[in-house]
């Protein structure tokens, strides 16, 4: 593939999620970014995205559905959030401290999830479930179903969540980690080789359990992140969530996986994670630009309408490329 | 050991598997009448409230096993059970007649299973994603509609007199016993049964041998889509109102009775009508029996984790014969 077309395919859909964006928010007299706050949001909010979808298609690129992302998150941040207010009182640097126990916590947490799941042998759907479970009522018996503020709420916090270029620096992090581990590492080429045909790879000697479980460490990492930067955003750590209210933190993510993944077919789906998250934060701020026209339930049926559009066309692109496409005589 | 007392050893240990859940829903029911009994609490209140909850539990998993046989995964069941209601509130509160309810109940339930297979087998969406934005959908219209005519707290409602002579245990037994009767027939003793378990056990050979997976798929979903509408019912007839939060944890708690109940999550020779009944009813005496052991406010969060942990425990034995070398997936 030739590089401009590289470069056309992946920004193809940033730009024209952007122009439509724009245009809408013009006509109406409205600014999709308004303000510093706003483009402080933005970039907060596209980082969440990014992380959650790579957290997300991690394991699911492998068959292995994992309903306890969500649990894990907030898990991590309520411990991370008890242990950094008793060790520094929300004094200088506590933001850095919660951020560094956050993905220590969440590794430790996806690590007893992939131990459980490779121990027990039962489908990885299923012990997430319980997972999920364990982890909402341990959230839940720590916090007593209370929100976590006294914790989370410092000048500390304030001036992470009010600085775009610290979320900026994470997804740059973030992005060049995960590329470098999946693409250019051992680990990864045993990934790829396990995702796209596990029993011949398991045949030719690839340890399939310590990179399973690996895989899950990476995953609970990254969701320590989401959940130190959904704090960051919101100022609270909601601990009552139970019988499986957690798991809405993945909802979040399933469009830009896909839109992601499909941008990743011109260059690398980790970059076009980056792209999806992009756009779906322009539409997040779109939403809250038009937030007394657009209720919180036509955002989400708006969301859910473009991911079955989207997988529609993704689904039957070929049917699509066919109709469409000049008839040769 | 000769293969004659492997294959003895397997099918005695196989028959052992089977019962399993049977003696757990029986020893369940054992613990929740010592419980109630030894703190001095009615018992016949506490079996009202297990058998109300359970009820509508087991009606709407029972449907939803037609589905999880063909080795697919409906997470909007709770979302659509909360619209089907919704509607039919609306509908009486319009209209005053309750056969025109009933009909709207069952007509959305339906329709929206109907939808959701439609959307996977002719656009080519899997099926998984499609229920995730029919989730998102379902609740986000029906919040809506619950939070425009009566409020997001109060709900909206019917007059309880109206279904007052419909909330006793003799016609919630009847209704659930000839919606399971039919379906043990449909599943066991038809061709639609024998098919839709030989699709989810070997979706290639099954194709092969010219079975139609749509035809199967709308099966499978219409029949889940009755058992919505008749759970939806159960619900007004033993609470006459809905909120935003009816039915919530309806979608989840069915995958998790399934399970319970001795059924493969991936489907297929192995799926039994009966896990349904048997899982829902046990998963609901659990969580009463921790909620009457465990008595206070944090209890709640414990008692998920010894029920997610009893559920794990439940898989991980009733999972024993078929360990593979490889995870599963």
């Amino acid at each position: 593939m030739k590089t401009s077309k590289k470069i056309i395919g992946t920004l193809a859909i940033p730009v024209i999620v952007a122009a439509i964006l724009l245009i809408l928010c013009a006509a109406s007299g409205k600014s999709m970014i308004s303000s510093r706050t706003s483009f402080n949001y933005f970039v907060l909010y596209a980082a969440i995205v990014m992380i959650t979808t790579m957290a997300l298609s991690i394991n699911l690129g492998s068959g292995r559905f994992d309903f306890s992302l969500g649990a894990m998150a907030v898990l991590a941040s309520v411990l991370s959030a008890k242990l950094s207010y008793a060790l520094l009182s929300g004094g200088a640097g506590s933001a850095v401290l919660m951020l560094c126990l956050n993905i220590v916590f969440g590794a430790l947490l996806g690590l007893a999830s992939g131990a459980l799941y490779v121990t027990l042998r039962i489908p990885p759907i299923i012990t997430s479930l319980g997972v999920t479970l364990i982890y909402e009522g341990i959230t839940f018996t720590i916090t007593g179903g209370k929100y976590v503020m006294n914790e989370v709420r410092n000048a500390s916090m304030t001036a992470f969540a009010g600085n775009w270029y610290w979320p900026l620096l994470i997804i740059a992090v973030v992005l060049a980690l995960i590329v470098y581990l999946f693409d250019h590492t051992r680990f990864g080429y045993d990934y790829k080789a396990l995702q796209s045909g596990q029993k011949v790879a398991v045949n030719t000697g690839i340890r399939e359990v310590p990179n399973a479980i690996w895989c899950y460490v990476i995953c609970g990492a990254l969701m320590g992140i989401v959940g130190f930067l959904n704090v960051a955003r919101s100022s609270n750590i909601n601990g009552g969530s139970l019988n499986f209210g957690s798991i809405g933190i993945m909802f979040t993510a399933f469009l830009p996986m896909f839109i992601g993944g499909y941008i990743g077919r011109f260059s690398n789906d980790k970059l076009g994670y980056l792209m999806a998250a992009l756009c779906m934060s322009m539409l997040n701020s779109t939403f809250a630009a038009f937030s007394n026209e657009i209720s919180a339930s036509a955002q989400s049926i708006i969301n859910a309408v473009l991911l079955v559009v989207f997988l529609i066309y993704l689904n039957n692109e070929g049917l699509l490329k066919k109709i469409l496409s000049p008839k040769k005589a | 050991m000769d293969n004659e007392a492997i294959l003895r050893k397997y099918k005695r240990r196989q028959r052992l598997i089977d019962i399993l859940p049977v003696v757990a829903l029986a020893a369940l029911f054992a613990i929740l009448v010592a419980t109630v009994q030894s703190k001095g609490y009615r018992l016949d209140m506490y079996l009202k409230i297990v058998f109300n909850e359970g009820v509508v539990l087991a009606v709407v998993a029972t449907g939803a096993v037609f589905i999880y046989t063909l080795g697919s995964f409906d997470i909007s069941l709770g979302a659509s059970t909360l619209f089907s209601a919704t509607l039919g509130v609306m509908t009486y509160n319009a209209t005053q007649s309750l056969p025109l309810m009933i009909l709207v109940i069952f007509g959305v339930a339906v329709g929206c299973s109907l939808l959701s297979s439609v959307l996977a087998s002719v656009f080519h969406i899997p099926v998984f994603v499609t229920t995730v934005a029919m989730m998102s959908v379902l609740s986000a219209i029906a919040a809506q509609i619950i939070t425009t005519n009566g409020g997001a707290v109060g709900g909206i409602s019917i007059p309880s007199a109206l279904v007052k002579p419909l909330d006793n245990m003799g016609f919630k037994i009847a209704v659930l016993a000839v919606f399971w009767l039919i379906c043990f027939f449909v599943f066991d003793f038809t061709k639609i049964g024998r098919k839709q378990k030989f699709l989810g056990g070997n979706p290639v050979c099954a194709q092969l041998t010219g079975i139609q997976v749509n035809k199967y798929a709308i099966i499978a979903f219409v029949m889940a889509g009755i058992g919505v509408g008749l759970g939806a019912f159960l619900t007004l007839v033993y609470t006459p109102s809905v909120t935003a939060t009816t039915a919530g944890s309806i979608g989840m708690n069915i995958v998790v009775a399934i399970v319970f109940g001795g059924m493969p999550i991936s489907g297929g020779p192995r799926s039994r009508i009966y896990s349904a009944l048997v899982g829902g009813f046990s998963y609901i005496l659990l969580n009463n029996i921790l909620k009457l052991l465990i008595d206070s406010n944090i209890g709640y969060g414990v008692s998920q984790i010894v029920s997610a942990v009893f559920f794990l425990a439940v898989v991980y034995v009733t999972g024993l014969n078929y360990r593979s070398q490889m995870l599963p997936r």
